[in-house]
Formats: structure tokens, sequence, C-alpha cells
């Protein structure tokens, strides 16, 4: 039936190798079911030749020679079909008129009887081998649609079991080769945008399964040989998965598409499965190394604070005593500021895997901020809009009170002592904006975007106030990870505003 | 310095804290003992009487969050501190529903600390007075038999909540207060999550006692864990930044 052992089975990329291998397969093939419907010509006209003489000897009467014809003629219909049987009843018709319908050995019939018993045979026999060529015919229909559930049912097994550790593309493309018994297969990935192609016209097929998915169409090529369906989840297009092979009817396709989408989509959510548990330890491990390290450093730095500020509050030490304490206090106090902005700036990075966000009233945010800061802001004037009760975020509330922290202490050191300190908040655009103003020394054209990098210090502010470079940098992550920017907006005599906006509509 | 200002416990398993704090807490006038682990302070809290724990949250063993349930079952009045160095919110709730009246994160000044021992201990010698009796702070003067605060010598007129809140808030002064502990102990025990109803009601009252409302002097907030009312010092008691 089929030419496979004729073709070689490997990669063929050419197309003419296509038309070679085809011709010879239709070559190979008409051969052969020649040979098979002579040889079923052949063996009826045997019978009926081997039959008649040995009949004609015994003498038979002309009924049971007939019942032996209609025999040869039902065994031809079983063992090739309506045609052989149909000239074999013919073959035998005419023997049993010759030899055995008196007068014998003649063609004549002088009986008109017997005329109606020729003409009863030869219909009898073509009705008789009809009905069991069609029962037959029925038969192996079914048998092949059996084998073809049973085929689908493999795969669809196979499929589950496919190994998830590698690409899945040719695994689906060879276990499709392997059950259905197509010669080749492809198989279009849309998300990667990547042929897997198997068997002898890998090649071709690769560009039809691409074509059908672009023109988002079942496609058929090579004489009917090759069909390319679309696969699809739900509605949604994912690919393309072409076949080619005798025997390909268009169920088994759409079938086999549709498994093979399944098996897609099933590898894509494995995969998104373990990127987000990798991403998470990532993030466990990261903070666990963060708390080690904050407890690292703050231990040391408890003791050392613990005991300069013992030393200056016992008020014991002479001014120059007191003055290199003072120092320790200092020095210690920043070496910790440093630590808790590298900390946050840290937890904002792993918080950008999963921020733990809830709705927010931008006035509750305010006030915890300026409860925080009270201290250094040592009786500072702040104003509060009266509006801000009324706004609200949708954000990480630790990471939005660091954001907001750090522009009320930027405020409170780079500012002129004694001035005050005004907060704006506003809905617009889809942005709720929250502003902080100070009356101090402009910033720089140049400084203005450079200032939220981290590390970056204005050369003016270096001299001005201890700072760490962080800050502005620790407001740009935190903007950033809620899908939100930061900026400042600057002028001689006019101070500086420093700006923090939030898409407004997020899940309300 | 002829006096003592109290007797203090100190519970950490880093001894370079230890020894820092024993030093400057002798020198400010306290009577300091030390422990390394919960188990150990546990044993110390039962034997002699202590005004204050200073209490490490990240301890190994027992850890301080249960060392402090443990003693604060079987001395409801001590002044328990926690310490803690991450400045994390659930840790400061845990600390406070555990039964600690205050916590501080490493590092601080000595001085601040010393402030929070001192509420802490009055704290534990104020449950032993008299309920009715009248509280100052500031200029603000609460009076709980006839229900009635005065602000710089002139009636406040509260709503009786309104009262109820500042009459908890400064029998428990300098000390935060949770959220939920506070529904709970002026709204009832069914109350606990109505967080912005709480805020609501604190707005109310800084218009009502404060001088400037954007700059309470009295009624603190304390970020995410609740509220505390000013010290009867003048005495910052602000949290690190």
């Amino acid at each position: 039936m089929d030419g496979k052992t004729e073709l070689s089975s490997g990669l063929v990329t050419e197309s003419n190798a296509w038309t070679r291998a085809n011709g010879w397969m239709s070559y190979w093939k008409a051969a052969r079911s020649h040979v098979a419907a002579l040889r079923g010509y052949l063996a009826g006209l045997a019978a009926v030749a081997l039959v008649t003489p040995v009949a004609f000897r015994l003498h038979l009467n002309t009924s049971t020679a007939g019942f032996l014809y209609f025999l040869i003629v039902v065994l031809v219909s079983i063992a090739w079909g309506f045609w052989e049987a149909s000239v074999a009843s013919l073959i035998a018709v005419n023997c049993l008129n010759y030899f055995f319908v008196p007068p014998v050995l003649t063609w004549r019939v002088a009986n008109p009887q017997d005329w109606v018993s020729l003409a009863a045979f030869e219909v009898t026999a073509l009705i008789v081998s009809r009905l069991h060529t069609r029962a037959q015919a029925q038969a192996r229909a079914e048998a092949r649609q059996r084998s073809q559930v049973e085929k689908l049912y493999e795969l669809s097994r196979r499929i589950l079991f496919l190994d998830r550790r590698q690409t899945i593309g040719p695994q689906i493309v060879s276990l499709i080769q392997e059950i259905i018994g197509t010669e080749s297969a492809a198989l279009f990935d849309a998300a990667l945008a990547h042929v897997d192609a198997t068997g002898s016209s890998a090649g071709d097929l690769g560009q039809l399964a691409r074509g059908a998915y672009f023109q988002d169409a079942a496609l058929v090529s090579h004489g009917g040989r090759a069909s390319a369906q679309v696969l699809r989840l739900g509605s949604r297009p994912v690919g393309a998965i072409a076949l080619c092979g005798p025997d390909l009817d268009r169920l088994t396709i759409v079938a086999v598409a549709s498994l093979a989408a399944i098996a897609l989509e099933r590898a894509r959510s494995f995969e998104k499965e373990s990127r987000a548990e990798a991403a998470r330890q990532t993030e466990q491990l990261r903070t666990a190394v963060l708390d080690a390290l904050a407890h690292a450093f703050k231990t040391p730095l408890t003791a050392i604070l613990t005991a300069s500020s013992g030393l200056l509050d016992a008020g014991r030490l002479s001014t120059d005593d007191a003055e290199l304490a003072a120092l320790i206090d200092e020095q210690a106090t920043h070496l910790n500021r440093l630590t808790t902005e590298l900390l946050q700036m840290a937890r904002i990075d792993a918080a950008q895997v999963r921020l733990r966000r809830e709705r927010l009233s931008v006035l509750t945010l305010i006030e915890d901020v300026l409860a925080r800061y009270r201290e250094q802001l040592d009786g500072r004037r702040v104003s509060v809009p009266d509006n801000a009760s009324r706004l609200e975020v949708h954000g990480d509330r630790e990471i939005l009170t660091a954001a907001l922290g750090q522009f009320i202490d930027n405020a409170s050191r780079y500012s002129t002592p004694g001035t005050p300190i005004s907060i704006a908040a506003e809905e617009s655009l889809g942005e709720v904006i929250v502003a902080v103003h100070n009356e101090g020394p402009a910033i720089l054209p140049a400084d203005r975007e450079r200032i939220f990098e981290r590390f970056y210090r204005a050369e003016a502010s270096r001299h001005r106030a201890p700072g760490t470079g962080l800050g502005l940098s620790i407001v740009k992550k935190a903007a950033e990870a809620h899908n939100g920017r930061t900026w400042v907006v600057s002028e001689e005599g006019a101070g500086a505003t420093f700006f923090f906006a939030l898409p407004s509509g997020i899940r309300r | 310095m002829t006096q003592s200002q109290g007797k203090v416990l100190i519970v950490d398993d880093e001894s370079p804290i230890r020894r820092a704090l024993r030093n400057t807490l002798t020198g400010m006038g306290f009577t300091v003992d030390d422990a390394s682990t919960g188990e150990a302070a546990l044993e110390l809290v039962r034997g002699a009487p202590y005004d204050a724990v200073l209490l490490d949250i990240n301890m190994p063993g027992i850890g301080g969050i249960r060392a402090c349930r443990e003693i604060r079952k079987s001395l409801p009045l001590l002044g328990i501190l926690m310490l803690t160095v991450r400045d994390s919110e659930e840790d400061k709730v845990a600390a406070l529903d555990a039964g600690a009246d205050d916590y501080i994160t490493k590092p601080f000044h000595i001085r601040e600390l010393a402030a929070r021992i001192r509420a802490a201990v009055r704290r534990s010698s104020a449950s032993r007075v008299d309920p009715d009796a009248v509280i100052r702070i500031g200029n603000i003067e609460l009076d709980p038999a006839r229900r009635l605060v005065r602000k710089a010598g002139e009636p406040v007129h509260l709503t009786p909540k309104e009262f109820d809140l500042v009459r908890y808030l400064m029998a428990h002064a300098g000390l935060p207060i949770t959220h939920a502990r506070l529904l709970h102990a002026v709204w009832g025990p069914e109350y606990g999550g109505e967080l912005e109803y709480l805020r609501t009601f604190v707005r109310q009252l800084r218009k009502k006692l404060e001088d400037d409302p954007a700059e309470p002097a009295y009624l603190l907030t304390d970020s995410h864990i609740g509220y505390r009312f000013a010290d009867a010092r003048p005495e910052p008691v602000e949290e690190n930044a």
C-alpha cells in the first residue's frame, strides 16, 4: 500500500525531492495494484477452468454445476472484489451454457426456461458479490476509523508524558509521525515564531504550517496529500500544524491539531509556573540575605551609638573629648542611614517581583511620613493639602512611605533652614500626583535628571548636607515599581518642587 | 545619681549591646542586670523585682516575642520594652500584641531609650494609683471623674467617644497603643479593623486639642502601628527616621 520503504526517511529540504519521491511512489503503487487486480481475474478464470472439465466428466446436471460456479463467484468476490467476481460470473455463465445446458457443447439453448435460469444465475451472482463487497468496504472503513481513534487516543496519552525539561515542538512532531504514521509533520509555534518539522518533506511542510497560521486558514497542498491546520485555544490562534501522508482525513487532522494546541499550552503554563517559582525563590533568598546583613550591620552600630550617646549624655567629658564623641556619634548615625537606605533600595528591588498593593489614602500616607520625620523636621512648618483625604492610590504602603519620606527628608535637609515645606496633591489625567516643595537653592538643569540616579550627588549639595546619594534613586525605583514617575521642577529663587505620580486607575 | 532610677533587666544575645547598655544605663542611674536568652530572663524576673525589661525580639531559643508573652502572664505590671533591628511593622505589632509596653528600633540614642524606659516604669506604677486621678500633660488636663478636658484652663467640648479615646491614650501617655487595642478599648471588642474610622476621630480630636493640628504635639501618630499621647515631659518620642 505505502511506499515508505522506498523513501529516504531523513530530512529533505529541496522541493524537487518531493516531486521525485512522489513520482516514484505513484508508479510503484500503480504497478502493484495492476498485478493485484489481474491476479483476481486470473484466479476466477483458473477456478472455472478447473471445475468445468471435472463437472463435465461427472455428468453433473445443470443446477449442480450452477451451484459450483456460484460458489466460485462468491469466493472470488470475497477474495478480490466485485469486478473480479463479475468477470468470473460471466465466464461461468458461458461455460454453464456451453457444457451443461442442453443441447450440450453448443451455445444454443433448447428450452426457453434455461434462458431464465442462466439470467437468474448471472443476476444473483452479481447481486451477491456486490453485497459482499459493500459489506467488506464498510468493515474496512470501520476498522480504519477504529485504528484512527486508537491512534488519537495513543497520541493524547503520550502527549501527557512529554519531557517538560526539553523543547516541546520536536517531541510533538516526532510523536505525530510515529503514532499517526504520517510521512512528515511540522509544527509552527507562534509564540516562538519557530518551526519544528520531521520527515521527508519537512521543509515544505514547515512553510505550509507557517502559511496556514499567517493566513489563518486550513491549507491543502501536494495534490491533497499535505494539509495544514491552525492551532487554536478557544478562538486564539497559537500556531499551526502541517501533516503529509496517505489516508489523512480532515477529522484526524483537526483532532491532531487540537491535541497539539493543548500540548503547547500545557508546556507554556508549566514554563510560566517554574519561572514564577524561580523568581519567588530568588526573592526569598534576597530577603533572607538582607535580613542577615541588616542584623550584622545594625548590631555593632547599636553598640557604637549606645556608647557614644551615653558618653555625651553623661556630660563628664572635656570639650575636646565631647567633640570626638560627637564625631563618633554623627558618623555612626550616618553609617546607619546608609545601611537603612541600601536595605530600602534592595527591598524595593525585591518588591518589583511582587508588590503588596492595597488602597491607601494619600492623607494617611502623608501623616505617617510626617510622624516618622517629626524630629528631623524640628518644628518646621509643613502644609498638608486639604484634598488629600479624598485621594487614594493603589500601592505598596511600605515602599510609598519610604519614597515620600525621602522627599520630606530631602526638603528638610537641602532647603534654607526654618523655611516652610509645602505638600500638594491632586488627581490629573489618570494620575495621582504628590508634590513636595521647599524653598532653597535651585537645582541646576544638568542635575535635574541625574539626581535620581543611584549614588549621584549634585556638586552644590555635596557641601551642603551629608547624604548617601541613594535617597532620590529610591523614589525613582518606587515610582517605577508602581508604573509611575518622578521628576523635579526648580528655578533660581523659587526653590525646588519634587513630584511623584502614580497611575490612579489601577484596579479600583 | 544617688537614688536609683529603677531596676532594669537587659536581654539581648549580642554581648556588645549588653555591655554598651549596661554601662550607659548604669551611668544614668539605673540598676542593671543582663541575660543573653529569653529562658534566662524568665528565670531572673521570677526571682527578683524589676521595674523594666529590655527584650530583644530576635534571639535564639524561645525568642523575644514568646519571652514577652510568658513574662506578661506572670507579671502584668512589669514594664516591657522590645528592641527590634528590623524596622518592620509586623514585628512591632506582634510585640505590642504579646504585651510589650513599647518598642524601640536599633540603633537608638540612649536618651530616647531612657525616656521610653521611664514611661514604661511610670505606667506600671500609675496602674496602682486611683483611676479617677486628674491627669495633666502639657497644657491639657483631663478629669476622669467629671469627664472634663481643659486646654490651657479652657474646657474643651468632646463627644463621649472622643473623651474615652483621649482618656485611654492619656492614661497610657508615652506608650504606643495599637489601632486594634484602641478600637477595642473605646468602641468595644467587636471593633478592630475600622482604621479609617479611627483616623477620622483622631483628626477631629487634633482640631480640638492641638495648637496646630497639622503638627500634633500631643496626639502623635506611630506610623502604621497606632497612636501615642505625648509623654508628660516634653522629650521627643520620635522613632528612628
